[in-house]
């Protein structure tokens, strides 16, 4: 039972509440409770195993949850399907993407940019659709710009770098003009330079009253960005705190390295 | 030799407008339909049925065509965690329990006698106007169909089935459905394929139970696989190529005086090595698919 | 009531070492191997081709199950190897071909007419109300004892442990010291040898034919699918219950339902009915009755 007092001063937008999610035995999730108000951008951390990417999959849609309940706009979202849930405006991104190879970058954005077919549509080919069509285009354009993605705009997807499929996915998860976005390990293997401009779209969109959700172990990239930090540890949540706090928070520090906390905290503190 | 010509042109083209059916599913969203005949089957006994009974030509296509599409939305619903290999195999299971009915339900298909005496619908002009005007027909008819099949697989829902075919996950994190996708494409499927079936049916004046054999699925894949999946040139070359294997056996058969087992088993093993070779070599068929440029 | 019994024994050792040999090698291999199927054609053509050339029935059955699996261990690694690089799905498609280059050669090679063994001709054995041909007994007599041994190599060897290992987790048993290809060949050419038996035996009833691989492929599938892929020996109990399903279909009076004195199915739904198991076992349970195989369907 780990629900500690997390401060929303708006309405929530997103509300867990004990969430549980086990593979075979094994519980990955157990009683999971959070809530992330609308415009904050939360960092959620933990080592490994502790359940950060199910959690993720769990709210987004991606796998079923057992028991509990994921509240979005005060609309109960944890048993619909993924594509209901991105419907809805929550827009997530993958830690390892998987990129098609018959597809080019821009095609691939340009494909994010509606969720219906259009098949009637598609075969009538009004003019309707081709200003849809060049809108999409548009969009994608100027999309893939802000992630600097413009040099490679005519590759195949998957012919990108790491850090450049991971920009990708993000330019996909904004094509849709989400209000809740989650991002999974949007800085590992990406450049240096890559990485600050990260950051700064963040921020970018942050302003623009976008709602984030970031897990990271990058803890510099944390402190630049986020406003507050969900930490877990084998399923249950340990810590709800500002990124500063966390050197300093026994559980987190026990979550991480064990015993001997306060000594290895000092030094961690020192260390950065 | 003309009519030879003729009627091999004429075979190709309903074969040609049954595998860019095939490719709608297989070539652009990945589906691997090995019952796909099943439909073409559906149009060519709703056409044999009806016509028996009197109706028009066009209510038979039409009957035809709304069966093979709800067949399709009820294959597209099966099995919502089954791996693609493994719908295959279901899909084939179907298509094989559906001939089976039509062997055995006489009232209904005459069996494996099937439904003979389909009327042509230009017998009445003198040869060989008649062979020339249906010819005409099948390849307008390709001709649109063809055109349709690029309008879809360049625009939005092509792209949506390719992304679908590659990468799922991603396809369902930008909010596609990827059910109704793949419901859609089975449809426009089995439409096209009943369109076929029913073309068929007219100009063989006969339509039975052996329409619907697995092999005839196969040979389809297999225009499919050799031409080139996804775009409908590749399709349409595939077709041309195993036809033309096709019709070289009985020349083979008469010059070199061998008997129709051996003239058979040529057949199928012409097919099966060619389709063997270009997955070794070029398993993107002749025509690979390319990518698209966008401005 | 026990002709009953044996109509499906019969059935079963039909199917079940055919069966058998599919979910052996699906355990390793990953992919739906159509031409497994005319492994049990071919078997049955060298079997006849031997007997004809003089050798004695079971020598001659003996050989053709070593030729074949000698020719399905070069198929794994001259085509299905490097198929599997490009997926389960092409090397399906790849396995389609191969088929049809097999029925195509026995086709010109034997014709389209089926061949029967040169047995002798005696009539079936009565035991008790029971009556069951000498061939059938023989048959079900040898699938029981290659299923014995089968068991016991599986469970009681270490080679049958390297390969219900290499079956469960490749890189995890390939890692841990196990010698992955060795034990693939072995398997690979083990599941041929079946898959020949079977086909062989099945041929001492009906005749070599052309479709024996063909007609068997849903049953057999439906077969390895309900005992779970990659549980070869619920590929039997799979094989049994496809077997009860056709004898029940086509012994069962339906007249009572019918308001008729006698009415039974035509025979030619019996393969409807293994279809349509096949299709309830893939919509239902992918994973087979006893859920305890490879996930991967």
């Amino acid at each position: 039972m780990t629900s500690l007092p997390l401060s929303t001063p708006t309405p929530a937008l997103l509300e867990v509440s004990s969430l549980a999610k086990a593979f075979g035995g094994n519980r990955v999730l157990q009683d999971v409770s959070f809530s992330i108000g609308a415009g904050e951008i939360v960092g959620l951390l933990g080592p490994n195993g502790s359940g950060k990417s199910t959690l993720l999959n769990t709210i987004s849609g991606f796998e079923a949850i057992d028991s509990g309940s994921v509240r979005y706009r005060q609309q109960e979202i944890g048993r619909l399907s993924a594509h209901r849930i991105v419907a809805r405006g929550v827009a997530r991104t993958f830690q390892l993407p998987s990129m098609p190879e018959k597809m080019s970058v821009i095609e691939l954005a340009m494909a994010a940019a509606t969720s219906h077919h259009g098949f009637w549509e598609t075969l009538a080919a009004r003019s309707g659709v081709r200003a849809a069509e060049a809108a999409a285009r548009e969009k994608a354009t100027r999309l893939l710009h802000e992630l600097l993605l413009t040099h490679v705009r005519d590759l195949p997807a998957a012919a990108l770098s790491g850090g450049q499929k991971k920009l990708l996915g993000i330019v996909c998860a904004l094509m849709g003009d989400p209000q809740l976005l989650m991002l999974d390990e949007p800085t590992a293997g990406v450049h240096p330079n890559l990485r600050n401009d990260i950051v700064q779209a963040l921020r970018r969109l942050n302003a623009q009253g976008m709602t984030i959700v970031i897990v990271e172990h990058d803890m510099h990239f944390i402190r630049e960005v986020c406003s507050r930090c969900i930490v877990l540890d084998r399923g249950h949540i340990v810590a709800s705190c500002a990124p500063q706090e966390l050197s300093s928070n026994e559980r987190v520090l026990q979550a991480y390295l064990g015993g001997g906390a306060q000594e290895q905290g000092n030094a961690m503190e020192a260390a950065q | 030799m003309f009519d030879f010509l003729i009627f091999s042109l004429t075979i190709a083209g309903i074969y040609a407008i049954m595998a860019l059916g095939l490719n709608l599913q297989a070539g652009y969203a990945g589906l691997l339909n090995f019952g796909h005949i099943a439909f073409a089957g559906i149009g060519a006994y709703a056409t044999g049925i009806l016509t028996a009974a009197g109706y028009p030509a066009l209510v038979g296509a039409c009957v035809g065509v709304l069966v093979a599409v709800v067949l399709g939305w009820c294959i597209a619903r099966l099995g919502r965690q089954l791996g693609a290999d493994y719908w295959g195999i279901a899909t084939l299971a179907i298509a094989e329990i559906l001939r089976t009915v039509a062997t055995n339900e006489d009232w209904l298909t005459g069996g494996a006698q099937g439904i003979s005496a389909i009327a042509f619908p230009l017998g009445n002009l003198p040869r060989p106007w008649g062979a020339l005007g249906f010819l005409a027909l099948v390849l307008a008819l390709l001709w649109v169909l063809a055109l349709a099949s690029q309008r879809l697989g360049d625009g939005r829902f092509g792209r949506a089935l390719r992304l679908m075919r590659e990468e799922p996950k991603l396809a369902a994190c930008m909010g596609y459905d990827l059910r109704a996708l793949k419901s859609r494409a089975i449809m426009a499927g089995a439409a096209t394929t009943a369109i076929a079936g029913s073309l068929y049916a007219h100009y063989m004046s006969f339509v039975g139970p052996d329409y619907m054999l697995a092999s005839e699925t196969f040979m389809l894949w297999t225009m499919l696989m050799i031409g080139g999946m996804g775009n409908t040139v590749g399709v349409i070359t595939g077709v041309l190529l195993v036809q033309a294997a096709y019709c070289l056996v009985p020349f083979a058969k008469d010059s070199l005086h061998f008997g129709s087992d051996i003239a058979g088993a040529l057949r199928i093993g012409l097919i099966g090595l060619i389709l063997l070779l270009s997955l070794l070599w070029r398993s993107q068929g002749l025509i690979p698919e390319k990518l698209r440029k966008i401005q | 009531m026990f002709q009953f019994l044996i109509d499906t024994l019969v059935r079963t050792s039909d199917l079940a070492l055919v069966a058998l040999g599919l979910s052996l090698v699906y355990g390793l291999v990953k992919f739906p191997n159509i031409a497994h199927v005319q492994y049990a054609m071919l078997g049955a053509y060298l079997s006849y081709f031997f007997q004809a050339a003089g050798v004695p029935m079971a020598l001659a059955i003996l050989l053709s199950c070593c030729a074949v699996g000698a020719l399905t261990l070069v198929l794994h690694l001259l085509v299905f190897r490097r198929l599997l690089r490009s997926g389960p799905a092409i090397t399906m498609i790849g396995s389609l071909a191969l088929a049809m280059l097999m029925v195509a050669f026995t086709l010109g090679l034997f014709g389209s007419f089926p061949l029967m063994f040169k047995l002798p001709l005696t009539a079936p054995l009565q035991i008790g109300e029971v009556r069951i041909g000498h061939t059938q007994l023989y048959a079900l007599a040898t699938t029981v004892l290659l299923l014995v041994l089968f068991s016991a190599l599986l469970f009681y060897t270490s080679t049958g442990r390297a390969m219900r290992a290499l079956s469960c987790n490749r890189a995890l048993a390939a890692a841990s010291g196990l010698n992955a290809e060795n034990i693939t060949r072995l398997v690979n050419f083990s599941s041929g040898a079946l898959a020949a038996l079977g086909g062989s035996m099945l041929a001492m009833t009906s005749g070599a034919h052309v479709n024996l691989g063909y007609d068997m492929l849903l049953p057999v599938f439906a077969a390895a699918i309900l005992g779970g892929l990659g549980n070869p020996l619920g590929a039997v109990a799979g094989a049994f219950l496809i077997a009860l399903t056709e004898t029940v279909v086509t012994n069962l009076n339906f007249g009572w339902l019918l308001g008729k004195p006698v009415a039974f199915l035509p025979v030619a739904y019996i393969s409807a009915a293994s279809f349509l198991i096949l299709l309830l076992a893939l919509l239902f349970k992918p994973y087979g009755l006893f859920d305890r195989e490879v996930r991967r369907v």
